[in-house]
């Protein structure tokens, strides 16, 4: 088949909807197709992912995902600990997120046990949140980039400047918990560490730093004529396929739906600091990035207005946990989800059951999950290469997706 | 220069003592104009080995965001010589970097195989080195020297940067030691292997059974074609059911009585009657209820004595309404042993992979599902993991 034939017959099959089940024998049993292992060890997956794409010349005529490879089994592993010490083990889930993780778990807990979070914690968290979605989608860029230019094409310059200010809001959180990474500094009720002294001032260095260099990286990745091509019009995902899906965040809001959980169902002190949501057009990779990057700025205003109005008060809200025992729960089924860096991240717990110190059942829904879904359905039309951008544009995080 | 001088005998390698010494360094010296530069070929080849350690990144979690970082700016791995390649092909050094699990271990297994000797492996983080506190549970490996040559364990949950850095160095000492012939592999005390107690004997441990290595080796050849032949839970072609906008209703719970739902209990979902299931998934998706959040499956084993109860399986089903005041609807079905849940496949196209998962992990069948085969767990795996009845240290062969 010829290259803009197969381009025309593609492009019209992906205004109906692929159905993903379909045999690949049904397409053409004389066609001369390719099946390419992709993954689960590339440095484009992300992670450990695969996907087995069968190819009519360079354009994907079918795509089949796997997950799995790092499934950890942390919702057995939640069942077995308690309550209060479960903070640490889902840090690990999204590990480009940590703070988000740790702020939906616990927020799961105190709706399930009834703990009413002081407001000074409700803004410490706000602030953590916002910094953790600068960091992330930081490494979103960087990596993004390095996918589409690799590490010879001019790429890597913005995977060095990325992590150069990343770098520099983990040391923020290195101030106030003490880690890098894994901060395990949200818990039941509030927060365990409090602002140092000059936080603060660092914050809005940090922040005015950030800010000043985003114009820059826009211009070496926005306007850079390769990555323009590589990305308008690549992995067209359409609104309604996106919501039926599941998929939230900057994905969803890049396909032209004006949903976000910090304005729809405000949690933390998002109904005191209101959120500008950043809606994008046109639901291909471009989309996405424009609207990740207006989200960073967006984020940096928040924090910038947030850390002068800390209010005063204490950051947590329940009794001080001296054994794990102290937090029991004698039933019920709560449902809490925020709006991480990938999107709506929701935990689900069963109180109760024979050990009231740890849940019976712990469903963590993850959004990373949700989007590469959506793989079989705007992979077929495209080629190996865009299949990469693509890739890169939905942000996944195996760490959740596999749990 | 000999004993028989009473000098201190030299090193080996000791430039001072051999290369200077060579006639031929003499003969090119009193050459005029020439400046000459003389060590033992020996001596360059693990200089430029040491100096040279090609890093292949292993990375599946998070510390392979670490190194990530410890090549970025900051720390900057470059100036050591070590540069990331991504093809095994091009490595000197595996650089485990992450959990590993039983169905990542035979491509682990796989690519160190196609690395070229020589080669080292280095295990960064808790997990690499022990599984850390997943190294109970049913699907990770306890520790990569299960099946690698581990040379170099970097401890810490991620270790940072500068903490593989230093891993790194230590491994160019071995290197430099090894080819000097001055390495002394250590011999463990057999009591010490005891500290851990490993549930599967290391790579290093005299204890352990060669028919092990063989079934690794056996199951890492086998490793893609497993998928291949994955397990199918039955099912028949999904029939993508067209968007109705049957009801003009707001109210999730006058619609939830209209489906004949009468108990609405405090501490949950009300429950739903199976029949009704998929009518009310539609009729709220026609109430802007068009997020799909969530399908948990949750498994109540039998139970005996006062307060007796036979087995079943709730599912629990979540949406989400989109834009301004985003609300959550939720419904929970309960299943008898061997029920299955008729599938949301036909109206949100998003319950596929959810149901697919609760199919793994429970045990619970979706009736009509187009693909119901298990998705996170190896094609062959036997059992339902997150059933209750499953034990949480429960060991898989041959990688536990």
């Amino acid at each position: 088949m010829e290259m803009s034939e197969a381009h025309a017959v593609l492009a019209s099959a992906r205004r109906a909807r692929v159905d993903p089940h379909l045999s690949i024998k049904t397409y053409d049993p004389e066609a001369d197709m390719m099946l390419l292992h992709f993954g689960p060890q590339h440095p484009s997956t992300h992670g450990v992912f695969r996907m087995d794409l069968h190819l009519d010349g360079e354009i994907v005529v079918k795509a089949t995902p796997y997950v799995g490879y790092l499934h950890r089994a942390v919702e057995k592993l939640c069942e077995k600990l308690s309550y209060v010490m479960l903070t640490p083990i889902v840090d690990k889930n999204d590990y480009v997120a940590p703070m988000t993780n740790e702020q939906a778990l616990n927020m799961a807990f105190e709706k399930l046990l009834g703990v009413e979070v002081p407001r000074r914690a409700r803004w410490l968290r706000t602030i953590l949140a916002e910094l953790q979605r600068v960091a992330s989608h930081l490494l979103w860029l960087g990596t993004f980039t390095l996918d589409l230019g690799g590490a010879l094409g001019g790429g890597s310059t913005l995977f060095l400047h990325c992590f150069r200010e990343r770098e520099l809001i983990l040391d923020l959180f290195e101030d106030l918990t003490g880690a890098r990474f894994h901060y395990n500094t949200h818990t039941i009720g509030g927060n365990r560490h409090d602002l140092p002294a000059g936080f603060a001032a660092k914050v809005k260095q940090v922040v005015a730093v950030i800010e000043a260099r985003l114009p820059e990286y826009a211009a070496l990745s926005l306007d850079n004529g390769i990555f323009k091509a590589r990305t308008t019009g690549v992995g067209v995902l359409d609104g309604d396929l996106a919501l039926e899906l599941g998929i939230t965040g900057p994905v969803l809001r890049a396909s032209g739906v004006d949903h976000d959980l910090r304005r729809d169902a405000p949690y933390h002190a998002y109904d005191e600091l209101p959120v500008n949501v950043v809606v994008g057009h046109g639901g291909d990779c471009r989309a996405r990035a424009e609207v990740r990057f207006a989200e960073m700025r967006e984020s940096l205003r928040l924090v910038r207005d947030a850390i002068d109005g800390v209010p005063e008060g204490p950051i947590n809200g329940y009794k001080p946990i001296r054994q794990p025992t102290m937090a029991k729960s004698t039933g019920g089924q709560v449902y809490v989800g925020i709006e991480t860096p990938r999107g709506e991240l929701g935990t689900f717990v069963i109180g109760g059951g024979d050990t009231p110190t740890s849940p019976y059942r712990l469903k963590i829904r993850p959004p990373s999950l949700h989007s590469l879904s959506a793989l079989p359905y705007i992979l077929p039309g495209q080629t190996v290469s865009d299949a990469v951008a693509i890739l890169g544009s939905l942000d996944p995080i195996m760490g959740e997706v596999d749990r | 220069m000999n004993e028989s001088d009473g000098k201190r005998r030299l090193p080996r390698y000791d430039e001072a003592a051999l290369a200077y010494e060579h006639p031929l360094y003499k003969t090119l010296l009193a050459a005029p104009g020439l400046s000459v530069s003389v060590a033992p070929l020996d001596l360059l080849l693990s200089w430029g080995t040491m100096n040279s350690l090609w890093v292949f990144p292993m990375a599946t979690s998070c510390c392979g965001i670490e190194l990530m970082s410890a090549a970025a700016s900051r720390v900057d791995l470059d100036r050591m010589g070590t540069i990331v390649r991504a093809t095994p092909r091009q490595a000197d050094v595996m650089v485990v970097a992450g959990t590993i699990t039983v169905k990542m271990a035979p491509r682990v297994k796989l690519l160190w195989d196609q690395m070229p000797e020589p080669k080292w492996c280095i295990a960064m983080g808790s997990c690499a080195i022990s599984g850390d506190f997943y190294r109970e549970l049913y699907s990770v490996v306890p520790g990569i020297d299960t099946f690698l040559p581990v040379d170099v364990y970097i401890p810490g949950c991620p270790p940072n940067p500068e903490a593989l850095m230093h891993g790194l160095l230590r491994l160019q000492e071995k290197v430099k030691l090894a080819r000097a012939g001055q390495l002394v592999a250590k011999e463990y005390p057999p009591n010490r292997l005891d500290i851990t107690k490993p549930s599967i004997a290391r790579l290093s441990d005299p204890a352990r059974d060669p028919a092990l290595s063989a079934a690794q080796e056996k199951s890492a050849g086998e490793a893609t074609a497993t998928d291949e032949s994955d397990e199918r839970g039955g099912g028949n072609a999904s029939a993508v059911e067209p968007f109705a906008a049957e009801t003009t209703s707001t109210d999730v719970e006058a619609l939830l009585r209209e489906l004949g739902v009468t108990e609405f209990p405090k501490d949950g979902a009300p429950i739903v009657p199976v029949e009704q299931h998929v009518t009310l998934a539609r009729r709220l998706r026609a109430m802007n209820y068009r997020i799909f959040v969530h399908v948990v499956a949750t498994h109540f084993p039998e139970k005996t004595g006062a307060k007796a109860a036979p087995e079943r399986f709730e599912v629990a089903y979540a949406l989400r309404s989109v834009g301004s005041g985003s609300k959550i609807a939720s419904w929970r079905l309960s299943l008898a042993t061997g029920q299955a849940a008729p599938t949301l496949v036909g109206v949100f196209a998003g319950a596929d992979w959810q149901e697919r998962e609760q199919f793994d992990l429970v045990g619970v069948r979706f009736d009509g599902h187009p693909d119901l085969r298990r998705i996170m767990m190896p094609g062959n795996w036997e059992g339902h993991p997150l059933r209750k009845d499953y034990p949480a240290d429960k060991a898989c062969t041959p990688w536990r």
